[in-house]
């Protein structure tokens, strides 16, 4: 429901895994064939000397090797992109529930913080017996804002009676903010409602 | 709704995405230090660039071989791991509930643990007698009876399948039930 951007993980770990695949199956075969050892050592001590070659001919105007400078931008240009990777894992909270021009008199738009939905929810969530925990957060999704409420019941209880529970409680929450929000329900368990104990009811 | 579905049901990778990551910038990290250093002009940290890049070249010399055959089975772990990890369709363990309002779904957890308090009052058995295990296509019900007590396991399935039923998940699985041949003593 977030804005994880899941092609991009598949298509970077595929080509990260596939080269640190290769490296070590390369690795194996040096190890243990003598022939491919033969092969690599005539491949690679020319494609060596290439690059050695590449670098001793790049020179600052002054007359200084510039290889080594060039090596530290690429580099630090692979961090920068990793760095910005890492920083779109689970991208996406919003804070509006609302927010829209007014069809009224007076000129103006109307928002509707998200915190409204989920202290609302929470509250309303908070006292029952049969529930370990729940939070609600607010996402957008595809520029929709949408609401992710996620309930941990304690062992036993019946996920569809819940669920019919949480959706009524929504119901109403249309009814006092006017407008149908994306809801999603998430019924899941964690270590409090795995290691808490039962509900005792019948 | 379908988009929010979809990716509420397959992992998204993030975990590993963050793991290679951070092991790119450990490996790009310690390259910069190096080369910075000998850009300077100083002694290097641990190992001179062109040093390690002549010892790649002379593979496999200089390297006991069992080493780099270790070496090499761990780095095709990882790069094992990565690569399944892309291309695995990647589903988790949940449901879909159907619901008039929202979009519901529920870990397979919270439906065997639901199953398994039908299945153990409709056995009249304890609740560590009674194991479900849910996966997409199938539930497994795992019982233990009590010893010298006969266990009425028809009447266990369709207390299962009725539950089953009232709570509709998609897709739907089939239940099982499996009676071990041990019973418990005292239960």
């Amino acid at each position: 429901m977030n804005g994880t951007p899941r092609l991009l993980n598949r298509m970077l770990i595929a080509v990260l895994g596939i080269i640190v695949l290769a490296v070590g199956a390369l690795l194996i075969l040096l190890a243990s064939v003598p022939a491919v050892g033969a092969w690599w050592q005539g491949w690679s001590v020319g494609a060596w000397s290439n690059v050695s070659d590449l670098f001793e001919s790049m020179r600052f105007p002054g007359g200084q090797a510039s290889g080594p400078w060039i090596v530290l931008a690429l580099l630090l240009v692979v961090i920068g992109s990793m760095v910005a990777w890492v920083a779109q894992q689970g991208k996406g909270r919003a804070n509006f529930l609302v927010a829209e021009e007014d069809q009224g008199e007076v000129p103006g738009t109307v928002r509707i913080g998200g915190g409204v939905a989920e202290q609302a929810l929470r509250a309303a969530l908070a006292g029952r017996a049969d529930l370990a925990g729940a939070t609600v957060a607010t996402y957008e999704v595809r520029g929709k804002p949408a609401l992710k409420i996620r309930v941990e019941p304690r062992q036993g209880v019946a996920p569809h009676a819940l669920a019919a529970d949480v959706s009524a409680l929504v119901e109403a929450l249309d009814a006092v903010i006017g407008k149908r929000t994306l809801v999603l329900i998430h019924i899941g368990s964690g270590t409090r409602s795995r290691f808490g104990r039962a509900e005792r009811v019948l | 709704m379908e988009r929010i579905i979809k990716r509420e049901t397959r992992s998204s990778r993030a975990v590993p995405a963050v793991i290679a990551a951070v092991l790119v910038i450990a490996l790009c990290g310690f390259a910069l230090l190096e080369t910075a250093l000998r850009a300077f002009g100083q002694p290097p940290w641990l190992v001179d660039p062109e040093a390690a890049m002549t010892l790649i070249v002379g593979l496999p010399g200089g390297v006991r071989p069992v080493l780099l055959g270790v070496l090499g089975a761990v780095l095709v772990m990882a790069g094992l791991y990565f690569f399944l990890n892309a291309v695995l369709p990647g589903r988790r363990a949940r449901h879909l509930l159907w619901d008039r309002r929202a979009a519901v779904v529920v870990d397979d957890e919270v439906i065997a643990s639901a199953l398994a308090r039908r299945a153990r009052l409709a056995a009249n058995v304890g609740p560590e007698q009674v194991m479900v295990v849910v996966s997409r296509n199938r539930v497994l019900v795992n019982v233990r009876p009590t010893s010298g007590v006969p266990l009425r396991s028809d009447a266990m399935l369709a207390a299962v399948n009725d539950e089953l039923r009232a709570m509709g998940p998609s897709p739907m699985p089939e239940a099982r039930i499996n009676v071990t041949p041990e019973g418990v003593i005292g239960a």
